[in-house]
């Protein structure tokens, strides 16, 4: 019985990996390779086991020798990849577990759910779509990097694809755009209120009649101080800190109160879903008021994020 | 890193291209794997084996060398030789390195 010498078990340790069509070949030339190198060492006094060794460990991982041999990449995503795969997972991931999270717990309110379990439904819900999309969007990219496509780009880099400078102050536009809508709202408030939007039912109003005059009005006052906020970020030229804090006082101002009065039952008429759907106007009335507190939370959160963002960049110009 | 390891680094990399280029010169006359290992390093082109055997390699795929067995030794060897392409890649490479000399020996002294 003879025992495979490490030179034997090197051979074939880097054959491994080396594809059939080539194997005998590298394998033969690998061998006389070692042994050439060995003799060498043997010529001048080393003992054969001691010789074979040191040429072995300079030979290095038998598994990255091959790799060189094969020209095949010792990594995951190489450097032609690497800005593509990092650009879409940071992309993917602005955007996928954010749709997610807002999607699930939409419907898991619809369904009934508490909050203790919409909780408990998101954080592995969120955990796995992050896990997901790392591991398709790297599968994809290492099978790119193997198969050596080009990049998905159009054509190569030009100084045309350069972000645009972000915007730092504040124009005329924005403070023209943000008053045009607050007038806007008190519009559709009021011509809700006193002339409705149901064609087939003059005097029905989407909001609550009984919020006439005292909750509609103190809405137009915050809303006025909205108006006033908008022309002095215009005025500064950029939001500060102070003004992003101010503009998140005044959105809690508003949601808040919107909020407690909805689950109240008494931000929304009672009677403008039944009176329009008979017979399921109820439970309609119920997933709009859900669909209603959503977005009122969801415009207050972004609004004050948007404002808070560009105050932390105004800041740091 | 120290900075003779740095050092040993950037060494390495500028010595990278001319070890191809003493490859095609040398295997004008064939010439096997340990023995032009041998001879680079007597030349003055020290290099590991794990690298020089991999390069014979694809140089031989991109048709700069070509290959043959010699058995007519008790061990059977794989002897390359530069084709004319390889010649004409020599010739191209030899050609670059004495520009870089010259505009080497042009740059301001160090002191």
């Amino acid at each position: 019985m003879t025992t495979a010498t490490l030179t034997d078990r090197y051979v074939d340790t880097a054959m491994r990996t080396v594809p059939e069509a080539q194997r005998a070949d590298l394998a033969a030339e690998l061998r006389a390779s070692i042994d050439d190198q060995i003799e060498a060492r043997t010529e001048q006094g080393e003992p054969r086991d001691a010789a074979e060794r040191a040429v072995l460990t300079e030979l290095g991982d038998p598994d990255k020798l091959a790799a060189q041999y094969t020209d095949r990449p010792l990594w995951l995503v190489g450097p032609r990849y690497f800005l593509d795969w990092w650009r879409l997972l940071k992309l993917l991931l602005y955007i996928v577990p954010a749709c997610a999270a807002f999607g699930v717990s939409l419907a898991m309110v619809l369904a009934g759910a508490s909050f203790g379990e919409i909780i408990g439904a998101l954080v592995p819900l969120l955990i796995s779509v992050v896990v997901h999309l790392g591991f398709w969007t790297t599968l994809v990219f290492v099978i790119l990097e193997r198969t050596g496509h080009d990049t998905m780009d159009a054509g190569p880099w030009t100084p045309d694809s350069l972000p645009e400078p972000r915007q730092k102050g504040v124009g005329l536009g924005d403070m023209i755009a943000s008053l045009v809508f607050l007038a806007i709202m008190v519009g559709v408030v009021l011509w809700d209120l006193f002339v409705g939007f149901v064609p087939t039912e003059p005097g029905l109003s989407f909001l609550d009649p009984g919020l006439w005059p005292w909750w509609i009005l103190a809405l137009f006052a915050v809303m006025a101080l909205e108006a006033v906020l908008a022309v002095v970020v215009y005025a500064i030229g950029r939001w500060t800190v102070g003004l992003a804090v101010a503009n998140g006082i005044l959105n809690l101002v508003v949601a808040v109160p919107a909020l407690w009065l909805l689950f109240d039952g008494r931000l929304i008429n009672p009677a403008f879903f039944s009176t329009i759907i008979p017979g399921d106007g109820a439970e309609v009335g119920q997933i709009i008021s859900i669909i209603a507190g959503f977005v009122i939370a969801g415009v207050a959160i972004w609004d004050t994020v948007d404002a808070s963002l560009k105050a932390v960049r105004a800041q740091r110009a | 890193m120290s900075e003779s390891e740095i050092l040993d680094t950037h060494l390495q990399e500028l010595r990278r291209g001319t070890i191809v280029l003493a490859c095609l010169r040398l295997l004008e006359t064939p010439g096997y794997g340990y023995g032009l290992l041998e001879e680079l390093g007597e030349r003055g082109f020290p290099t590991d084996a794990n690298t020089l055997y991999p390069l014979l390699r694809r140089l031989e795929k991109q048709g700069f060398l070509t290959s043959e067995w010699n058995t007519d030794e008790s061990r059977p060897r794989k002897f390359y030789r530069t084709s004319d392409a390889g010649t004409r890649l020599a010739a191209a490479l030899t050609d670059e390195f004495r520009a870089i000399a010259t505009a080497i020996d042009t740059l301001p002294e160090e002191n």
